[in-house]
């Protein structure tokens, strides 16, 4: 049954591409923009709610909030693009690829909280003047991590290729199944860093945890860093409106329930990407797996990066 | 930090591929005609969404009742915010002859209210050179960070139509030009600015007086 559902990861996989290739996803885009338009005047209705004191006008705005966030990221941009690229391109765990979406949703808030309370406490700056770091110094900064991220991606996966096109020359002595040797106790929680003799190149099928761990702190705080350092223009509007009108704590709130909204929709990417990726590796048969993994992370990572450096340059 | 500025500046240029709207108008455009019919001007006229109406009205000071109206010096206090464009800011509003760019003015006459938690903006743009003949009307933002949607065309006396931009043409296009994208891509160049195509089309036929 696991095997299956994990096989129909190639069909998730086609559908994705399908839906790529044939404008799908601009039009999911449109759809998004169409709902978040929509969502405009209710957002000020419960935005005036609050400040007039209205019963459960709080609970109304964390809905509204929530589902601004939902939409939102239901565009294209830049969470969503980096999260799936890199579930797409390395074998990380669901679990910990969507805790990951989350601590950067949550710190995408975090850091419109800080940016607003920072500009208007501290500096005394204008809505125009916050709106524009966030858009324009803060996006740079974003896509720029990004690149980083998806190059060392490319330099893992040439390493780890070139580590298996050693340890396959070191190994043609030997029988293509010894398995039982030092793979158990490796501490898989840093980078797998095995010296050309580990002989690791070879078929023993290893588990998507044993591989999975190779995810360091560095990708983790790259993946989180890339999403939160550049706020959402959405909640900065929404912080600096709430702050002037005195109600400044239903304003953090909502930027926060705005937060878990996008992180639905970036973890329901994650989940997208790492469930095709595993369809495809499953339908490829564990044997192959370890020479298609390098070259998954190596086109992904170069994908990942190119496209940044098109964001980046202006591009 | 040159590096730094150049960057933001790039980016700021950049959205498209990514951007998502945060601002959504709906926008009239009306055409007026000079004493021989041609097209002459265009009012173009804005009104912006409820939460970015309350965001600039709050940050104003005004309507601090928030009954969504505004006194006569409220009002008089909103006029012109929306009107300081920078040097070159083409105004999101774009107008062609046929397919031939046609230049408008700077913006002048700008009326701003506030009705119903609206604010609605307009302002008159001169084409440099009017037209006789098809005059076509878009208004976008290159960078989609605030989608226009043209709610209603006037012309006394012409043909009008609004019309949907062809999404799949556009898609095509948008493939099209990052497909031309060099690789040492020219920073001047930049990304190709696909918000136009994306765009819906106001067409206007004046019959010549």
């Amino acid at each position: 049954m696991r095997r299956i559902l994990t096989l129909a990861g190639i069909g998730v996989a086609a559908l994705l591409g399908l839906l790529w290739l044939s404008g799908g996803v601009d039009s999911l885009a449109r759809a998004a923009a169409e709902a978040q338009r929509a969502l405009q005047a209710p957002l000020a209705g419960a935005v005036r709610a609050v400040q007039a004191g209205q019963p459960a006008a709080w609970a109304g705005l964390m809905v509204i909030c929530f589902g601004y966030g939902v939409v939102h990221a239901a565009g294209p941009g830049h969470g969503k693009f980096v999260i799936g690229g890199y579930g797409l391109a390395r074998r990380v765990p669901l679990l910990r690829l969507g805790t990951v979406a989350l601590a950067a949703s949550l710190a995408q808030a975090g850091v419109a909280v800080a940016l607003v309370y920072a500009g208007v406490l501290a500096l005394g700056w204008t809505r125009e003047r916050m709106v524009g770091l966030a858009e324009g110094a803060l996006a740079a900064a974003s896509w720029g991590v990004i690149v980083v991220l998806g190059l060392w991606l490319v330099w893992r996966g040439l390493r780890r290729a070139l580590q298996q096109a050693r340890a396959r020359t070191a190994d043609a002595g030997h029988g293509l199944h010894h398995h039982g040797h030092h793979h158990h106790d490796h501490d898989h929680d840093y980078e797998h860093d095995h010296g050309p003799d580990c002989g690791c190149g070879h078929s023993h099928g290893p588990s998507v945890a044993e591989v999975a761990g190779l995810t360091g702190w560095r990708d983790t705080l790259a993946l989180i860093g890339s999403v939160a350092i550049r706020p959402c223009s959405g909640a900065l509007f929404l912080l600096i409106l709430t702050f002037q009108m005195g109600i400044g704590a239903a304003g953090v709130a909502g930027a926060f329930a705005i937060g878990l909204g996008v992180a639905v929709v970036t973890i329901g990417v994650a989940s997208l990407a790492v469930w095709s990726r595993e369809g495809v590796l499953a339908g490829l048969g564990e044997a192959r797996v370890w020479k298609v993994l390098p070259v998954i992370e190596i086109a992904g990572g170069a994908m990942i990066a190119a496209l940044a450096i098109g964001m980046l340059l202006g591009a | 930090m040159h590096l730094a500025w150049a960057m933001a500046g790039l980016v700021a240029l950049a959205g498209p591929a990514a951007a998502h709207p945060h601002i959504f108008m709906e926008t009239e455009i009306e055409v007026l005609r000079d004493a021989e019919g041609r097209a002459a001007a265009l009012r173009v006229t804005w009104t912006y969404d409820p939460f970015f109406s309350l965001v600039l009205i709050t940050e104003r000071g005004l309507d601090p009742d928030g009954d969504g109206t505004l006194t006569a010096a409220e009002t008089a206090a909103l006029q012109g915010f929306d009107m300081n464009w920078e040097p070159g800011f083409p105004g999101d509003t774009y107008a062609f002859a046929g397919a031939q760019a046609v230049a408008l003015s700077g913006p002048r006459d700008g009326v701003a209210r506030y009705e119903g938690g609206r604010i609605i903006s307009s302002h008159i743009r001169d084409l440099v050179v009017p037209v006789s003949g098809l005059l076509v009307v878009k208004n976008y933002d290159p960078t989609y960070y605030t989608e226009y949607t043209i709610r209603a065309v006037r012309a006394e006396g012409c043909a009008t139509e609004i019309i949907a931009p062809d999404l799949t043409e556009a898609e095509r296009a948008l493939q099209a030009a990052l497909a031309e994208l060099p690789a040492d891509v020219d920073v001047e160049m930049g990304f190709p600015e696909v918000g136009a195509v994306f765009a819906q089309e106001v067409r206007v036929t004046c019959a010549a007086s």
